[in-house]
């Protein structure tokens, strides 16, 4: 066997050395390959844990600002308006309206946008549950406003820019049977509407659920006159 | 021999249970060193066959080597020069040329 003729102490310990930094390159190179996607997954968790503290801050802000003092005229006021804009859910007695396509096909020659509902037969209804006192409205889910346009986007409806398709689900609050009756009267619009074949199921409720616009209110032309500069 | 793997196995338990980490940027260079042990180990084994061991020679060569491989590459880091592939290519080169004249000298032996 080969002897080292001196020095086994030194030689012992240069391999301890050895040994040691073999030791330790080893948990480093594992350490480096585990550690990269765990710092990935620290620091996404980090900036979701601020992210959902900023969320919060800003709800809290809400609801500050919501919440802040006035008077007690003032808060109604403002919670009418916000009914009125549809800026708040509203909740009441009312008619459920669902208008689906025509399930006759057309007959040869005949057109067959006849049998499908139009931003017009849509705007009817509209027009005749707003006319019986209709006090919220929605369609689709999306409430309508002052400045809501229901306008034919191909073969979808789009409301408050949101397209959807038909079925199309109108949610009116007001007094029932006065809704109903609006819409049933003779010669009104469900009945032009029966002579296409077109489904209209009209649903009285008493507790209905209109929901709150979801968009956001931007006048960048109109602007508020102050009352007295109202000019005759 | 039998104290030299002693003191590997030592060496090797020291480093497993040392609670001591290298950070990350360190890591190169403790790869640098650790390859210049290495060929300074291989290189006195070599010797040894020779019976030309130096133990002076040997252990200088062992820290100084090491420490100076890894102080090239971390000044060869400021000055945008890579040394850490120069180090890897010339000690890895000399490892195998030792390792080389050791299995022939074994060959000789017997």
């Amino acid at each position: 066997m080969i002897s080292f003729k001196q020095g086994h102490i030194s030689i012992a310990f240069v391999c301890m050395v050895l040994g040691f930094m073999f030791a330790l390159q080893f948990r480093a190179t594992l350490e480096q390959k585990a550690s990269l996607p765990y710092q990935r997954v620290e620091e996404l968790s980090a900036r979701l844990l601020q992210t959902e503290k900023e969320r919060d801050l800003l709800q809290g802000k809400i609801d500050e600002l919501q919440n802040s003092p006035g008077s007690l005229a003032e808060v109604r006021a403002i919670q009418e308006l916000r009914l009125r804009s549809g800026a708040a859910a509203a909740e009441g007695p009312g008619v459920v309206v669902t208008i689906d396509d025509s399930k006759t096909t057309a007959k040869a020659g005949e057109n067959q946008n006849l049998y499908i509902i139009h931003d017009d037969d849509l705007l009817k209804v509209i027009n005749e549950l707003r006319a019986a006192g209709a006090e919220a409205l929605s369609v689709n889910g999306q409430r309508l406003l002052g400045t809501s346009e229901i306008r034919c986007a191909g073969p979808t409806l789009s409301v408050n820019n949101v397209r959807s398709a038909p079925p199309y689900e109108i949610r009116a609050i007001g007094d029932p049977s006065t809704l109903e009756g609006a819409l049933k009267m003779r010669g009104g619009v469900a009945e032009t509407l029966k002579v296409w074949g077109i489904q209209m199921d009209i649903r009285t409720s008493d507790n209905l659920q209109v929901p709150a616009y979801k968009g956001s209110f931007q006048f960048k032309y109109a602007k508020a006159v102050r009352p007295q500069e109202v000019t005759p | 021999m039998i104290l030299a793997l002693i003191g590997l196995a030592v060496g090797v338990l020291l480093g497993v249970i040392c609670p001591v980490t290298v950070p990350l940027a360190y890591s190169k260079l403790l790869s640098v060193a650790l390859l210049a042990s290495l060929d300074s180990v291989f290189g006195g084994f070599r010797s040894a066959m020779e019976n030309k061991f130096d133990n002076t020679v040997f252990i200088s060569g062992f820290f100084v080597n090491a420490l100076l491989a890894a102080f090239l590459v971390y000044v060869g880091d400021y000055l945008s020069i890579d040394l850490y592939y120069v180090a890897l290519l010339a000690f890895g080169l000399r490892i195998f040329q030792n390792l080389a004249i050791i299995r022939r000298y074994f060959l000789k032996k017997y």
